[in-house]
This record gives C-alpha cells, sequence and structure tokens, in this order.
C-alpha cells in the first residue's frame, strides 16, 4: 500500500490525541469524529477535521459503523485508526473498512474475531503449546452450565465477557449465590460496552501477577516483542498502574515468555500491533490469558523504555513496510511507571465524578509525560470512561521512577473533579509497592494504609488567610474572572474574561 | 472586616489589619501574619510568609461561602462564617431531607433497570434500581425494609446528581 495520507481516528479522549500527535509529526492529515457531548471535547479541537457522528451515547455515535465509515470516504481518509475501546476490536468495523479501500490500523478480521472471541483464542492457543487458564470450552448459557464447571474447576471463577477488555463485562464468583446477579451484571455490561452479551468462565488464580508482552508483527511474517509490562495494580480488574520491567521478572523467564509471545502472534499470522496477556503466579509459571489486538492504554512505557513510538509502527506496518528493526536491537533503558488518573473518588468508594474541570497544573520536568485530555472548564461528559489522563515517568532505575513519580503527583493539581491522583501517591509510599512485593491483590491487602486520610503536618493558617481574602474580594467584585496574577486589591479593576465555553 | 473560617475541626477568627497592595497584614487567632499575597481572581494563591512559599488554589463549592482549598500535599475544605452565615446557621436546618425512605444516586448517570414498580414490597437490602454512569453500573439498595411509594424515573432516563429515584414507605419494625 501507499503511503498514507490522511487518517481518520475513530476514538475520543486522550488516545485519540495521541495518536493525533505522531500523526503531525509524519505530516499525516487528521479527521476527528465525535458525539454531541465531545463538540468541545479536546480531540475535535487538535484534528485538522472533525464530523459530529451522533447522539452521546457510545452506540449511537463512536459505534456507529455506518456513520464512521460513510465520513471517513465523504472527507477522502485513505485510513482508520480505532485506538483502544469502542470498535478497536470489532471485526465487522474491520472488514468494512477493507470493503470501502479504507485501510484499517490494526491486524485483519479474520484474527480480531479469533482473539477478540476468547473461546477461540485459548483453542489457537492450546494448540500453538502455549499454557492457558483451564476454564469452559465454550459460551455458557445457563445457571446451571455455570453450576455445572463450578462442580468441575472448583470456586473462585470468573466469569468473562466473551468479547470483552478493560475490565468491563467481568465479574468474580466467590460463591453459588452471586452466579445470578454476576451473570446478569456482566452480560449486561458487555452488551452495553461491546454489543455482545456472551460470556464464560475461567478458573480464578489465585494472587496473579498481570504481565503483559508488547509485539509488533510486519505483513512479510517479521515478529518482535518489545518486552514485559506489569499490570498488577489493579482495583475492580481496572488496571490503575503500571511498570516496565517488572519487578517480578528474570532475565531467562522473560526471554521464555518473550518468546512465548512471538509464537502466540506468528501462530495466527498476526499484523500490527498486539498484546499478549499473561498470568503469572508465584512460582513463575505463566498461563496465556488473552490477546489485545490493538493498542493498550499503557502502551506508552513501553514506548518510554525502547525509545519506539508504537503508533508510528503501527502506521508503517499498515503501509505494508517492513519492520525497521530486529529483535536483537531492542533493549529496554531505565525504568518506566505510568499511572491512570481517573475522575474517580478514592475517598468514597471511587465513586466516578463527573463535573466541570475548574482548574489544571500539569506536571513538568525531567522523564515526565502526560497523555490527557481535559482542560481548564472542560466538562467531562457522563458517558465515557472515566479515564482522564496518563501519567507516565521514567527513571534511570526504579526507585528513581518512583521518585519522579512521586514529585510528578505532588506537581499534578486537578480541581473541580475528584481524581485518584491522591490514592496512587499512596500507593508510591506504600512499602509492598516500593519493595516490588504485589500482585492483582495489591489494593485489597494494602487497603487500610492506601484508605487512610492521614493528613501530613501544615500550617492551616496561610489557607485561611487566602479564603478569607477571596472572600473579601468577592464581596467587593462585580466583573467577571481575570486569569493574570495580581494584587490583592484587584478587585476594583474591571477586566471581562471567561475561561471556559 | 473580621469573621470565623471553619477548617475541619477547627474554627478560627481573622482580621485584615492593614493592607498595602500586596503586602497585608492578617491576625489568625491572634497571630499576626504579615504575608506577601498574590491571587488571581479565579483562586490560585502565592502567599510568602517568612520566607517560605505556599501555593493555594481555592475552588468555590456549590454553595456560596464554602471553599475548597489545595495545597501542594493536601486538600481542606473550608467555610466562611460571616454574619449572614451565623444568622442563616440560627434559624435552623435547611430543610433538606435525605431520609432512609429515598434512594437516589450522588452522581448523575442514565437508569438501566428499574426492578420496582409502585406497590411493591422491598426488604432491607433488595435491589431495587441499577444505574449507569462512566460505563459503571451499580446496584442501588433499599435502605430499610418498605413498600415502594413512588417511582419518579423509568429505564434509560437520564437522572442528576442527587436526585430522589424511588421512596418508600418504611415498614416498622
Amino acid at each position: 500500500m501507499n503511503q498514507i495520507k490522511k487518517i481518520l481516528i475513530a476514538n475520543r479522549g486522550e488516545i485519540a490525541i495521541r495518536i493525533m500527535r505522531t500523526c503531525r509529526e509524519l505530516n499525516i492529515e487528521t479527521v476527528a469524529v465525535y458525539s454531541e457531548a465531545d463538540r468541545t471535547s479536546l480531540h475535535v479541537r487538535y484534528a485538522h477535521e472533525a464530523y459530529c457522528i451522533g447522539k452521546p451515547p457510545s452506540n449511537e455515535s463512536y459505534l456507529n459503523i455506518d456513520k464512521i465509515i460513510d465520513v471517513a470516504k465523504k472527507c477522502g481518509a485513505d485510513a482508520i485508526h480505532p485506538g483502544y475501546g469502542f470498535l478497536s476490536e470489532n471485526a465487522e468495523f474491520a472488514k468494512r473498512c477493507t470493503l470501502e479501500g479504507i485501510k484499517f490500523i490494526g491486524p485483519t478480521p479474520d484474527v480480531i474475531i479469533q482473539m477478540g472471541d476468547k473461546i477461540m483464542a485459548r483453542e489457537a492457543m492450546i494448540k500453538a503449546g502455549i499454557p492457558v487458564v483451564p476454564g469452559t470450552k465454550g459460551a455458557i448459557e445457563t445457571e446451571e452450565e455455570v453450576l455445572a464447571v463450578i462442580a468441575d474447576i472448583g470456586l473462585p471463577i470468573m466469569i468473562k465477557a466473551s468479547a470483552g477488555g478493560g475490565g468491563k463485562g467481568m465479574r468474580l464468583v466467590n460463591d453459588k449465590n452471586e452466579v445470578v446477579s454476576a451473570v446478569r451484571a456482566a452480560r449486561s455490561e458487555a452488551l452495553s460496552s461491546f454489543g455482545n452479551d456472551s460470556v464464560y468462565i475461567e478458573k480464578y488464580i489465585t494472587s496473579p501477577h498481570h504481565i503483559e508482552f508488547q509485539i509488533l508483527a510486519d505483513e512479510h511474517g517479521n515478529v518482535v516483542h518489545l518486552f514485559e509490562r506489569e499490570c498488577s495494580v489493579q482495583r475492580r480488574h481496572q488496571k490503575m498502574i503500571e511498570e516496565t520491567p517488572s519487578p517480578l521478572m528474570t532475565i531467562e523467564l522473560r526471554d521464555e515468555m518473550g518468546k512465548c509471545a512471538v509464537d502466540a502472534a506468528k501462530a495466527v499470522n498476526y499484523v500490527g500491533a498486539g498484546t499478549i496477556e499473561f498470568l503469572v503466579d508465584n512460582d513463575l509459571n505463566y498461563y496465556f490469558l488473552e490477546m489485545n489486538t490493538r493498542l493498550q492504554v499503557e502502551h506508552p512505557i513501553t514506548e518510554r523504555v525502547t525509545g519506539i513510538d508504537l503508533v508510528r509502527q503501527q502506521i508503517r506496518v499498515a503501509e505494508g513496510n517492513k519492520l525497521e528493526f530486529k529483535q536483537k536491537d531492542l533493549e529496554q533503558k531505565g525504568h518506566a511507571i505510568e499511572c491512570r488518573i481517573y475522575a474517580e473518588d478514592p475517598d468514597n468508594n471511587f465513586m466516578p465524578s463527573s463535573g466541570k474541570v475548574y482548574k489544571i497544573s500539569e506536571p513538568l520536568g525531567l522523564g515526565v509525560r502526560t497523555d490527557g485530555y481535559v482542560y481548564e472548564g472542560y466538562e467531562i461528559p457522563i458517558y465515557y470512561d472515566p479515564m482522564i489522563s496518563k501519567l507516565i515517568v521514567w527513571g534511570k532505575t526504579r526507585d528513581e521512577a518512583i521518585r519522579r513519580m512521586r514529585r510528578a503527583l505532588y506537581e499534578y493539581k486537578i480541581t473541580g473533579v475528584k481524581t485518584s491522583i491522591k490514592i496512587l501517591e499512596r500507593i508510591m509510599n506504600n512499602e509492598n509497592f516500593i519493595s516490588g512485593n504485589y500482585d492483582t491483590h495489591f489494593i485489597e491487602k494494602n487497603r487500610e494504609q492506601l484508605m487512610s486520610s492521614e493528613k501530613v503536618e501544615e500550617n492551616d493558617d496561610m489557607i485561611i488567610i487566602a479564603t478569607f481574602i477571596d472572600y473579601l474580594d468577592k464581596l467587593g467584585r462585580t466583573e467577571e474572572n481575570t486569569k493574570e496574577f495580581a494584587p490583592a486589591q484587584s478587585c476594583w479593576n474591571k477586566i471581562s474574561y471567561r475561561n471556559h465555553f | 472586616m473580621a469573621v470565623e473560617i471553619k477548617v475541619g475541626d477547627r474554627v478560627a477568627w481573622v482580621n485584615l489589619l492593614k493592607q498595602d497592595k500586596n503586602i497585608l497584614e492578617i491576625d489568625v487567632d491572634g497571630k499576626i501574619y504579615k504575608v506577601d499575597l498574590m491571587h488571581t481572581a479565579d483562586g490560585t494563591f502565592s502567599i510568602l510568609e517568612g520566607g517560605h512559599s505556599y501555593t493555594i488554589e481555592l475552588v468555590p463549592r456549590d454553595e456560596p461561602k464554602k471553599y475548597t482549598a489545595y495545597t501542594l500535599y493536601q486538600s481542606y475544605d473550608l467555610e466562611v462564617i460571616d454574619a449572614e452565615a451565623r444568622y442563616l446557621m440560627n434559624r435552623g436546618g435547611n430543610g433538606f431531607d435525605s431520609g432512609e425512605n429515598t434512594i437516589s444516586s450522588p452522581m448523575p448517570g442514565k437508569v438501566v433497570n428499574v426492578l420496582v414498580k409502585e406497590g411493591d414490597e422491598v426488604k432491607e437490602g433488595d435491589t431495587v434500581i441499577i444505574i449507569s454512569a462512566m460505563k459503571m453500573e451499580s446496584e442501588y439498595k433499599a435502605p430499610k425494609a418498605g413498600i415502594v411509594k413512588k417511582v419518579n424515573v423509568k429505564n434509560e432516563d437520564t437522572i442528576q446528581g442527587n436526585q430522589v429515584l424511588i421512596e418508600l414507605d418504611l415498614i416498622e419494625e
């Protein structure tokens, strides 16, 4: 295929912007699509072109294949990048793109079907000689079937959406009485998130590590892995923190799992960027969990330690080019950590917190990257994922990276909505995290320290003074806000100004 | 002009003694501070006091005279108690009813499924309504046993934060 000149990004939020950034660097024109709730979203403002594709609920906009294809054809986009979530692992969409002569930046529809259907994926991996987690052969239909499986492999089990990902449509069952409500919840979430309510069962490995390998493959049969990402810090199966290298990893295990990941990709003739997720137990046994046939949320930590722009590689591969490097050319330099910033309240059972962003100060300085999309005055819509930004730091060593993350989190101020920043700070100060001694139960096991809102000794008087001056200032003020620094007396100046749409 | 400011359990008495542009003399609970204070009208403060530099972000909350303040390390909820506030406080409660006989969602979202209808009897802990907000579904349960008095929403409705969704007549034990 010829060089790509214009890409439509069938997504929103931080990932749409992240993709467009690489496009800008490659002189590729960008096309945003947006729902009515996203008119003032940053990806609309960042793109060269932007088109509305429907009502706020995802299934009437970001999941509307016809509408997106229609826009792509009208604006002359030669490729579509699906990002993650939404249509990124939808084979029907990939097929339609190909049919309409638009390059889908991702693997072929066949591979998406095979890997997207977790049940078929398990079969393919067993065939390729890769260890998998014990569980059901196919989708389950009735409660009786679930109970039969429980009798066979025992509790606890995981109910998972066959089309799942990102922790949606997934429920842990510890007790037979929970089966009905868990299946119902998993099905309902799966239907609204993926448009498919089929679910299956896997044995729940207690105390596992979630470690995944990034792979890249071209159309010419070349496959490399870009090492692991440790993603065990999770809450309700939603990742919160990822790091690379994994504190659990040994050189031998990395080699072995890396080869396994490459074999897995080769077994299905994979093309593009993909991720092989493994569960690893404390004895370093590993099991194939699933393959994600798209860019991952946490891809920046891999970019940071390898120096490779994964979106650029995706585009190059989509253009039909050979990979620019071989396995031996790749190395992990230093240590990278990503913290996901969610609009939610960690002190109130992580309740999602929508609303208007009042102010943001982003962390800067050596080794710090933020991938976000919200800005001052932006109203976070209730219809989509509550992740508002990712903070990625790099350090020469793990210790340096943790210290830098702590510093960056202190600098990061988002006001107006509640965010997960506070609990992330507590994790960076948690002994077990610092010593690298954690698995997927980290949050529950360390609940006490992570949930305690103990205060650092600080002088209250300064905040009292600030509040007092603001109060006096408002008493005497009739004009709109101003953003400039000014002496306390500025309340008598008249400057009109608006800081939001 | 002096007011009281409540921060956590502490109520501090504050008075502005002198001001020369950004150089202020302020009395906080009898302690006199001489500070250099610069701020933006939307609440970013830079205070220099005795050589220390403090950056504070003040965010107004929904009600007037209530703020959340952010320092580098933590956040505080504050409230200014002036003559007007004291008058309102003395008049007693604000009449807001948030008893055990209503079910509401603390955040805006969409109704996925109403599982009860008016006249239904519910036990404590029964799931009565499922709400979806930011792609997560949550089940809301009856806080006490009762009879469903009123259902104010239907499936697919978009709801506001703190909106009363279902009202119950409690059954006395």
